[in-house]
């Protein structure tokens, strides 16, 4: 079956960790995910600028291997991301900004690439909350 | 068309789950992870609604947040589920809807 995942939580709330062991155990289960969508304060879970202390897991680190791994489309709201300081090279140069702070492995596009998946796909599941 | 609710606020500070039980129908499941799971704390009044909602809907929790809790007094209705267990219950739902 085919599953697109939309996260809602900023990277250090439980479910942004939650829907990282679903979408595991979905792959694990001999599922697709067609399409992983950030949203509102998801979009922090991209940004790698964030630096986790030592003694903590590092969820935004765990998020970009298991994307590089499965070599998954992962996108990040592009207008949940500006407002959050979150640019990719070509909207730092954009808005003048010293940085672009998106990690590999995901792309910013709009809030339709998550209507389209969800159209496309046989479940849409969604994380937010603690 | 079933669908699955879940829910992962704690009863105790918002009115989600007061709000969800209104709306669940027969058929529905109700899954509670995270904070969601101290409804089934013993004697309280989130766990009794629990356990009088009709039988044809049915009743989940995360097993890690139940552990992770030190929640071991269930009700007897209760399902736990591990993570594989959670994908499929999405599959046997027609739609999930979580309570952002």
């Amino acid at each position: 079956m085919q599953f697109v995942i939309a996260l809602f939580a900023a990277s250090h709330q439980p479910s942004a960790r939650r829907a990282l062991r679903f979408a595991e155990a979905a792959l694990a289960g001999g599922h697709q995910i067609n399409r992983l969508f950030f949203y509102q304060d998801a979009v922090s879970i991209a940004n790698n600028s964030q630096v986790q202390a030592q003694d903590e897991f590092d969820l935004p680190a765990a998020w970009r291997e298991f994307i590089e791994r499965h070599q998954l489309d992962a996108v990040v709201c592009i207008a949940a991301a500006l407002r959050r300081g979150l640019l990719d090279s070509q909207e730092a140069q954009r808005y003048g900004r010293p940085a672009a702070t998106l990690a590999s492995g995901y792309c910013l596009s709009g809030l339709g690439q998550l209507h389209e998946a969800a159209q496309q796909a046989d479940r849409l599941v969604c994380f937010g909350g603690d | 068309m079933t669908t699955l609710h879940i829910l992962s606020t704690s009863p105790f500070a918002d009115q989600r789950l007061a709000s969800c039980l209104r709306l669940l129908s027969p058929g529905d499941g109700l899954l509670l992870c995270g904070d969601a799971v101290y409804a089934l704390n013993p004697d309280c009044a989130p766990r009794q609604a629990l356990e009088l909602m009709p039988e044809q809907i049915a009743l989940y929790a995360l097993q890690e947040d139940l552990d992770a809790r030190g929640l071991h007094d269930w009700p007897a209705r209760l399902q736990v589920v591990d993570y594989p267990a959670f994908v499929a219950l999405t599959l046997d739902y027609a739609r999930s809807n979580s309570w952002l």
